[in-house]
């Protein structure tokens, strides 16, 4: 039967699942810790004395709630950045992309070029509000997400389904878009996971 | 009122050398004579985000014959940011003395 210490650290180490590498330190961290001051009482070897070092700590999803609130305002600071790096790329590509098809004097179909521009806007303007007024929030990101995602799939398609042959700065352009949506939609599921688990941790206390 | 200063009181307790989780908190009692006796896990979360924002670095650290621990210390950077707390803690200190008499029973 696991003691009183190793039980702490595996709820400890649950709580911040969000992080395996923070888990992974603060659990070698924190056993270390509770060693000490558990040997330091004079009950020592006992369980009251494991018992209370981790009385003195406090609870355990109260400290992983701590390091989540902190990791949510990282991961947010993070994904604000990437999202703004995303629509500069994006729009360059888009330009890019017009100027092309424009010198080609290409028919196109008339439903990809408006969701193109208008869930780009779309995006760019959640974008603002969200940066303005609910920084901490997911719902302003996954929406800019969606738009950008939207607008960088219509953008691909008006150009690659009605002319082959793209100039390099076009091809390289498009490449930026899509890896940084990637990226983009990796940091929002990053921020996803660490507000579910800052809600469950609250939930628990 | 504590919690807005905590990240100044663990700098303050490690300007006189690196240390590591268990001994910054004695420290912090030690100090301040008692007053601040914190639940000893709230100073971890500070020390980690001292440490994101450049002030600490750390490193594991294993004493011959004893347990691996992470020792904390302040960067160069730390100790300007503690610096300027103190100045910032030394100018809002004396103006709530103003207003609340000083070392006089208030009101006065």
């Amino acid at each position: 039967m696991a003691g009183v210490i190793e039980q702490y650290v595996t709820t400890l180490r649950r709580g911040l699942d969000f992080d395996p590498v923070l888990a992974d330190r603060l659990a070698e961290e924190v056993e270390s810790h509770l060693r000490d001051v558990a040997e330091a009482d004079p009950a020592w070897p006992s369980p009251d004395a494991e018992q209370r070092a981790v009385a003195r700590f406090g609870l355990a999803r109260e400290i992983a709630a701590q390091f989540a609130a902190d990791a949510i305002d990282r991961q947010a600071r993070r994904t604000w950045i990437m999202l703004a790096a995303t629509v500069a790329v994006t729009f360059i590509a888009m330009r890019f992309r017009v100027m092309w098809l424009d010198d080609l004097d290409t028919a196109i179909s008339t439903l990809a070029p408006l969701i193109d521009r208008y869930a780009f806007i779309a995006a760019l303007s959640v974008g603002i509000v969200g940066w303005l007024a609910f920084r901490r929030s997911l719902m302003p990101l996954a929406i800019c997400l969606g738009g950008l995602a939207a607008s960088i799939a219509a953008g691909l398609a008006r150009a690659g389904l009605f002319v082959d042959g793209a100039p390099l700065h076009v091809l390289l352009a498009a490449a930026g878009e899509v890896g940084l949506i990637a990226l983009l939609s990796w940091h929002v599921f990053g921020l996803h996971r660490r507000l579910r688990r800052m809600a469950s941790l609250r939930r628990a206390l | 009122m504590l919690k807005g200063h905590l990240d100044a009181i663990v700098l303050a307790a490690l300007e006189a050398g690196p240390a590591h989780g268990y001994a910054i908190i004695e420290a912090i009692k030690r100090n301040s004579t008692n007053t601040f006796d914190l639940a000893e896990g709230t100073v971890y979360p500070a020390l980690h985000r001292l440490e994101a924002a450049g002030l600490l670095s750390s490193a594991w650290m294993t004493p011959p014959g004893g347990r691996r621990r992470r020792l904390y210390s302040l960067t160069k950077a730390g100790s300007t940011a503690l610096s300027d707390r103190r100045k910032a803690w030394g100018r809002f200190s004396q103006a709530v003395d103003a207003l609340l008499g000083g070392g006089h029973a208030w009101p006065a």
